[in-house]
C-alpha cells in the first residue's frame, strides 16, 4: 500500500527529521496573499553560492535591483553550501515550507525534476539556447522540459605551472595518461630525506569525484550506459582510477595529504608546492589572490586532460522554481532576473565561474581570466555528471571508492566493481 | 434520634487532616501539572513525536520528494545491516568509544587526585581543565584541523624538532580515527574530573587517615581508598560517556569530512546524517537511528544493572 498523502508524510517526517536532524535547519514560510497571477509576495531564496559576508554583499547588491523592478516582491535569502545543500532542501521539503527559488547544481535537475519537487518553466531549450550556451541550457532540461535556467558553469582541466616545466626541460602539456604520469614524476621534487617539496602532479586537489570523472571521459569510459546501468567499471574506467593510483603509490608524485580540496592553507599552485594539477578553473581565482605575479608574468598554463580523447568535467549553478510556490509568478520572475546578465556576471566574478550567457564573453571578467577563456574555448570535450534520476543517492558513494583504491586498500576494478554494485542497487530501488 | 456516635480520636485527627489537606494537596497538584505542563509538552513534542514517527519511518519505505509512503516491513533493516559501510560505521563507533572511554576517565581521574590537593592557583588549573567541555566542540574541531595539518600544523612541526616525519593526520586512513581520538580525548576530560573531584571531596578525611596510621603510603591509600570509593561515580562517567561516544558527531564531520579517507572514520551518526541528508532516504536514516537507539538502551540498562540504582553521581 502506498500512502500519497502528503501533509500526514510531511508531519511524520518533519517530526523524524527533527530527531535525526543534526545540523539542519529549515526555511523561511511563504507569506500568505499573492496567487493571483500579480508579481507580487514575500519569496525565499536558498542559494549554495554567493558564500561568505563578500557573497552576500553581492547578492543583496542584486536583490536590492530586483526589487526595485519587483517593488511587491520581498525576497528572503537563505544562504548555505554546496555542502550543505541537501540539508536544507530535506528539512524545508519534510516540513511542507519549500523555497520558493533554489539555486542548485546540475546533478539535482534530474532527481528533482522527476520527484515533481521542481516546476516546469514552460520554456523551449531551443529558445534559451539563443542566449546560453547550450551546455548550460542542457544541464536544466529533463525529459525534453526545462526546469531550470542556468547562471554558472564550472569546469576541471589540467593546470600546470609554465616555470616549473621549463626547469624539467618539459616544453608541451601531456598527451595521454602516460605522459601525464612520465611529466608527474620529473616534475615531482624530494628533500634528500624523502620530504615532498613540489608534487609532480596533483590528483588530491579537487573532490576526488570529480577529478576521476575527468580521467574516465578522457579514458573514452562513460559514467553509464544508454540503458542507464552503471558503465564507469569499464576497462577505461579501471584505466582512470588506476594512472590516479600509480600517480601515488607507484609514481610518488604526490602524498597523501599533501593537498585536499578547498585546503585551508591555500591553493598548492600558488605556493609553487605542485607544478601541475587536475585542478578547477577557478584556481585562476585563487591563485589571482594568493601569488598575482604568476598571472602577471604568465607562468600558468592549461590542457584538457587526454587520453583517448580530450575530456573536460562540466559542473553548473541553476536556478530552478518549487512546484510547491505560493507565489510562483514572483519566485519565476526572481528565477529569470539570477539567470540575467547583471546578476549572472556579479555571481560568476565572485566565484571566479564561467557565465552562462553568450552575451558575457566580451565581458572585462571573461576576457581578464585565462583559465576561463580556456575552458570556453573547449566545451565541446565537456561531459556532465548524473543524468540519472538516483544520482542524489549515488553521487556520495564514490569519494570513499575512489580513495579506497588511491591509498591501495582496494584494486582500482575491485573498487569500481564495489561502487557500480552499489549504484546498481540504489538505481533498483534500494 | 441517636445522638451521633463519637469517633475514636485518631480517626477525627486522619479526617481532620484529610479535610485540610484535601484542597491544598489539589491545589499543589495542579500547580504541580501547571508547573510541569511546558516541560512535558516540550518533551513530547521535541522528543515523543519525533521518536514515534522514526520508528514508523523505519518500517515504511518514505520518498521525502515524490512525498509518497510504503510499508516496507523489515526491509530497512535488512538493508543496513547488509550494508558493509554501515558495519564499517558501527565498528569505527565501537573502537572510538573504547579508546576515549576509558583514556580520558584515566586522565580524569589523575587530573582530580592532583586538583583535589592543595595546589597553588588550583581553581584556575580546574577552569582551564574544563574549559574545553564549555567549548563549542566545533570551534576546538577547527583549531585541533590546523594543528594536525601535515604541512605547517603545529604536530608535525614539534616531531620535525626530533627528526620525526610527521604523518598526514585526517588524510591517512591509518591515523584519521588516531587524529579524532586524541581530539575527544582531550575535550572529554573536562566533565569527568569534575564529577571525579565532587566525589573525591566527598570522601571522609578520616578513612585516609586510618589508612596513614595503617602504614599505607600515597599510591596505596589511592587504590585501596579512593579508587574503591570513587566507584559510584566511575560507573555514572562510564554510561554517560559511553552513551555520549555513541552520538558522536561534530569531531567527525569537521576533522574528517564525508567520513574521512576511504570512509576510514565514518561512525553510526554520521552514516544516519548522510542516508537522510544526502541521499534523502528518510526511511534507512530511521532504522538505522532505531539500530542506535537499541545500543544506548543496552547501554543504559547495562550501566544501571553494574550501578544498581538510577542515579549514582
Amino acid at each position: 500500500m502506498t500512502i500519497r498523502h502528503r501533509p500526514v508524510l510531511r508531519a511524520v517526517a518533519a517530526a523524524a527529521a527533527g530527531l535525526v536532524a543534526l545540523a539542519a535547519c529549515g526555511g523561511p514560510a511563504p507569506s500568505g496573499g499573492g496567487g493571483d497571477g500579480t508579481v507580487s509576495g514575500e519569496i525565499s531564496l536558498l542559494t549554495p553560492i554567493f558564500e561568505g559576508a563578500d557573497g552576500a554583499a553581492v547578492l543583496e547588491e542584486q536583490l536590492a535591483a530586483f526589487q526595485a523592478q519587483y517593488p511587491g516582491v520581498t525576497v528572503k535569502p537563505d544562504y548555505t553550501t554546496y555542502g550543505k545543500l541537501n540539508e536544507k532542501l530535506t528539512t524545508s521539503i519534510a516540513s511542507g515550507q519549500p523555497y520558493d527559488v533554489m539555486l542548485m547544481g546540475a546533478g539535482w535537475i534530474p532527481p528533482f525534476a522527476e520527484k515533481g519537487v521542481l516546476a516546469d518553466l514552460g520554456l523551449e531549450p531551443a529558445e534559451l539556447g539563443a542566449r546560453y550556451y547550450e551546455r548550460a541550457v542542457d544541464a536544466g532540461v529533463h525529459e525534453g522540459k526545462v526546469y531550470a535556467l542556468p547562471i554558472m558553469m564550472d569546469t576541471r582541466i589540467g593546470i600546470y605551472r609554465k616555470d616549473l616545466f621549463a626547469q624539467a626541460g618539459i616544453t608541451e602539456p601531456p598527451k595521454n595518461f602516460a605522459e601525464l604520469r612520465e611529466y608527474g614524476k620529473r616534475l615531482t621534487q624530494r628533500a634528500p630525506d624523502g620530504t615532498l617539496q613540489v608534487a609532480g602532479l596533483d590528483v588530491l586537489g579537487i573532490d576526488p569525484r570529480q577529478a576521476f570523472l575527468t580521467m574516465l571521459w578522457a579514458a573514452g569510459g562513460e559514467l553509464f550506459g544508454p540503458d542507464g546501468s552503471p558503465a564507469f567499471n569499464s576497462p577505461a574506467g579501471v584505466k582512470a582510477l588506476q594512472t590516479m593510483a600509480d600517480v601515488i603509490q607507484v609514481d610518488r608524485s604526490e602524498d597523501v595529504g599533501w593537498t585536499t580540496p578547498n585546503s585551508p592553507t591555500g591553493n598548492v599552485m600558488a605556493q609553487g608546492r605542485a607544478a601541475m594539477a587536475v585542478g578547477h578553473h577557478h584556481f585562476w581565482t585563487q591563485i589571482q589572490e594568493e601569488a598575482p605575479e604568476l598571472i602577471a608574468e604568465d607562468k600558468l598554463g592549461f590542457f584538457v586532460i587526454t587520453d583517448e580523447r580530450p575530456a573536460m568535467f562540466q559542473g553548473g549553478t541553476l536556478a530552478t522554481v518549487s512546484a510547491q510556490s505560493k507565489h510562483p509568478e514572483a519566485a519565476r520572475a526572481l528565477a529569470e532576473f539570477l539567470a540575467s546578465e547583471g546578476p549572472v556576471l556579479a555571481a560568476n566574478e565572485q566565484r571566479g565561474n564561467i557565465p552562462s550567457l553568450k552575451s558575457l564573453e566580451s565581458s572585462e571578467f571573461v576576457q581578464q581570466n585565462g583559465a576561463i577563456q580556456f575552458a570556453m574555448q573547449n566545451f565541446e570535450h565537456a561531459h556532465s555528471e548524473g543524468g540519472v534520476p538516483q544520482w542524489l543517492e549515488i553521487r556520495d558513494k564514490f569519494k570513499p571508492a575512489i580513495e579506497s583504491a588511491l591509498l591501495g586498500q582496494k584494486s582500482p576494478q575491485q573498487a569500481l566493481d564495489d561502487l557500480a554494485a552499489e549504484a546498481s542497487a540504489a538505481l533498483a530501488g534500494r | 434520634m441517636a445522638a451521633p456516635t463519637a469517633a475514636p480520636p485518631a480517626t477525627r485527627a486522619v479526617a481532620g487532616a484529610h479535610r485540610r489537606s484535601r484542597p491544598l494537596g489539589h491545589e499543589r497538584r495542579r500547580a504541580a501539572y501547571l508547573m510541569l505542563a511546558p516541560g512535558m509538552l516540550h518533551l513530547a513534542w521535541w522528543i515523543g513525536v519525533p521518536t514515534v514517527a522514526t520508528f514508523v519511518l523505519a518500517f515504511t519505505r518514505y520518498d521525502i520528494l515524490a512525498g509518497t509512503m510504503a510499508w516496507a516491513g523489515l526491509d530497512n533493516f535488512v538493508a543496513i545491516f547488509r550494508d558493509p559501510v554501515w558495519w564499517t560505521a558501527v565498528w569505527n563507533t565501537v573502537v572510538y568509544t573504547f579508546f576515549t572511554v576509558p583514556v580520558a576517565m584515566a586522565i580524569a581521574v589523575v587530573i582530580a587526585v592532583l586538583l583535589n590537593t592543595n595546589l597553588r592557583a588550583r581553581a584556575w588549573y580546574r577552569t582551564a581543565v574544563f574549559m574545553p567541555h564549555i567549548t563549542a566542540t566545533v570551534a576546538i574541531a577547527l583549531v585541533w584541523m590546523w594543528m594536525f595539518e601535515p604541512n605547517i600544523g603545529l604536530f608535525n612541526w614539534v616531531l620535525s624538532w626530533f627528526g620525526v616525519r610527521g604523518p598526514a593526520w585526517t588524510s591517512d586512513p591509518a591515523w584519521a580515527m588516531t587524529s579524532v581520538i586524541l581530539m575527544s580525548v582531550w575535550k572529554g576530560i573536562g566533565l569527568k574530573m569534575v564529577i571525579y573531584l565532587a566525589a573525591l571531596q566527598g570522601i571522609p578525611h578520616d578513612l585516609y587517615e586510618a589508612a596513614e596510621i595503617d602504614g599505607a603510603g600515597p599510591v596505596r591509600r589511592f587504590f585501596a581508598v579512593t579508587l574503591p570509593l570513587l566507584g559510584p561515580a566511575t560507573f555514572f562517567v562510564l554510561v554517560v560517556s559511553l552513551i555520549e561516544s555513541f552520538q558522536v558527531f561534530e569531531q567527525f564531520y569537521v576533522l574528517t569530512p564525508e567520513g574521512g579517507p576511504a570512509g576510514s572514520t565514518t561512525v553510526m551518526t554520521y552514516e544516519i546524517y548522510k542516508s537522510a541528508f544526502q541521499r534523502f532516504d528518510m526511511s534507512v536514516a530511521s532504522a538505522q537511528s532505531v539500530v542506535l537507539f537499541v545500543f544506548l538502551l543496552v547501554l543504559t540498562i547495562v550501566g544501571r544493572r553494574f550501578t544498581g540504582r538510577d542515579d549514582v553521581a
